[in-house]
């Protein structure tokens, strides 16, 4: 039977899903609806390899039109502001409206915003999308002292590429250490290090009492009444699911979209996948949203699978990745329910990692490293952690001891 | 092509089965997979970004880059899961006498 299927958000886990449904269902019409005027890219180099120049805007796309037009993939550039789910139809400013048979949300994530009481807001720069990068790109090249306000990953990842453009930045955190609670403390202090060795001002567990302007500079005033002086301000200040559209709808909503393991909603026939989604994981038995790129990928080709009626369980264990400086840091599986923590490694030119352990067996892991050295030791536990079986602590906590011994046991 | 362009890489006992080691010659680097049908070498560098694949793991066929898990596959050079996308070489290997050589062009 001839489908209509709607994918709306034109992003990694849209153009997935729409190859997908393609791959096991040739007859139906496959319609993405982007808000951004460009067929759906990559986001991780933003904040990375794009600010440094080392890659263009050609580089980030997924794939061209010519092969969306071969798989019959229509794209529009139109952004949705209503839903109505009960006629299964989707409304544009521009009164353009849309029927679907089946529907995936895949509308992302947004950056939190500060809130300022004054009328900078137009003053203070954030990072998601290639239009934002490109602002950012230009406006830094005549900058030279810029602080970044929020000490995660996007933030910390900004803060590497301009000092690689020569820059001064000073990053601006909340809590008391780096890219949150989640990260063992001992890995965000070497990260820590790393960005202080190359000339960064870390500042911690400071809050933003007021920003300021002065011919064209900013001042930053904080809770212990420093003044910090700069010439541009970018956020990082974490991020939220993209739902307002669905707020005064049945659509169940709970940080973000409530899916179940194969990505349907509590409405029949709309799936969510991606960043938008709080997805059940059959393997943690518990709900989640993850912002990764492997999961917006992998999350995209399931709800594509489902929509395209191969029923398919999500139990992929979750796996990102961060780049700063000469240092790549990983995380797999789920980092906050744990019993033990076992520790690999305490030299960043060889890789550390830590795994977080419950009942003998591993839940997660995040390494950091050079370059390339804690890679191999991620992937295999998050083999590892998919097998579910009480582990060898000593070969975990012992460098010398090759990981991939505790696979083939 | 000729004789010459064979460079021997080590002997065959240098590499675990399932394992790869990382060979530089001149201002290259390559890696040498032991599968567990023979031996096989690529560009020892991700096609994409730059890292070495001497960190990766070797899973079948595969190689798994250690920055981004993008996927190679070893016999044929083909990018099979992102990033990456570009293709890896290849390199025709040869045993002789317990000594892997690997033809470089
Ligand atoms: C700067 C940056 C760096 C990152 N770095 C890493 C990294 O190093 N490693 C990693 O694992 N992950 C990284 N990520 C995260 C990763 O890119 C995201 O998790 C991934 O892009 C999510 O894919 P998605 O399809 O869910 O959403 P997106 O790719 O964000 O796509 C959603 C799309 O929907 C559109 N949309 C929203 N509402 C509407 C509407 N009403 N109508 C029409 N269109 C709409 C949006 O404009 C957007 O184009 C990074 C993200 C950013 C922003
Ligand atoms: S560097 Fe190999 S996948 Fe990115």
């Amino acid at each position: 039977m001839k489908n209509n299927i709607i994918i709306l958000g034109g992003g990694q886990a849209g153009i997935y899903a729409a190859r997908e449904i393609r791959q096991n269902d040739s007859k139906s019409n496959i319609k993405i609806l982007g808000e951004e005027n460009l067929l759906p890219y990559e986001r991780p180099p933003l904040s990375k390899d794009f600010l440094l120049d080392k890659k263009k805007e050609e580089d980030l796309y997924f794939y061209s039109s010519d092969v969306l037009k071969n798989e019959n993939i229509e794209f529009e550039n139109i952004s949705i502001n209503k839903v109505d789910f009960e006629n299964k139809k989707l409304f544009a400013k521009n009164d353009n409206v849309y029927s679907y048979d089946s529907l995936l949300i895949s509308t992302g994530s947004e950056n939190k915003k500060l809130t300022l009481d004054n009328n900078l807001k137009n003053d203070i720069y954030y990072l998601r999308n290639l239009e934002e990068a490109k602002k950012i790109k230009e406006i830094v090249s005549n900058k030279n002292k810029i602080t970044i306000i929020g000490g995660g990953f996007i933030g910390l990842e900004i803060a590497s590429s301009l000092s690689q453009l020569q820059k001064k930045v000073i990053v601006i955190e909340i809590g008391n250490q780096l890219m949150g609670r989640i990260i063992p403390k001992q890995i965000a202090d070497l990260v820590q290090n790393t960005h202080i060795e190359h000339g960064n001002e870390i500042i911690l567990n400071k809050q933003i009492e007021k920003i300021t302007k002065k011919n064209g500079d900013y001042g930053i005033l904080l809770n212990d009444n420093s003044l910090i002086e700069t010439d541009f301000i970018i956020a990082g200040i974490g991020s939220t699911p993209t739902v307002k559209l669905f707020e005064n709808t049945n659509l169940k909503l709970d940080n973000g979209i409530v899916t179940n393991q194969f990505c349907e909603t509590s409405i029949k026939d709309v799936y969510a996948a991606g960043d938008v989604s709080n997805f059940y994981h059959p393997f943690y038995e518990r709900n989640m949203r993850l912002e990764s790129y492997q999961h917006a990928q992998n999350h995209g080709i399931c709800a594509g699978k489902n929509i395209a009626g191969v029923k398919t369980e999500y139990s992929s264990i979750p796996w990102m990745w961060s780049d700063q400086f000469n240092l790549n840091l990983q995380l797999t599986g789920i980092c906050d329910e744990y019993d033990e923590i076992i520790e690999r490694g305490n030299d960043i030119n060889n890789g550390v990692i830590y795994f977080f352990l419950k009942n003998n067996k591993i839940r997660g892991a995040c390494g950091v490293g050079i370059i390339g050295k804690v890679g191999r030791d991620i992937r295999i536990t998050s083999k590892l952690t998919e097998k579910d079986n009480i582990v060898d602590k000593q070969i975990l906590s012992d460098q010398n001891l090759k990981l991939n011994k505790l696979i083939q046991k | 092509m000729s004789e010459e362009n064979w460079i021997e890489v080590g002997s065959t006992d240098s590499i675990e089965e399932e394992d790869l080691i990382r060979f530089d010659h001149q201002d290259k680097t390559f890696c040498v997979y032991k599968l567990t049908d023979g031996f096989y070498a690529t560009d020892g560098i991700c096609t994409h970004e730059a890292v070495h694949l001497e960190d990766g793991l070797v899973m079948d066929d595969e190689i798994e880059c250690p920055m981004h898990q993008g996927i190679f596959n070893i016999k044929s050079g083909e990018a099979i899961s992102p990033p990456a996308c570009e293709d890896l070489k290849t390199y025709l290997v040869k045993v002789d006498n317990d000594k892997i050589f690997i033809k470089i062009d």
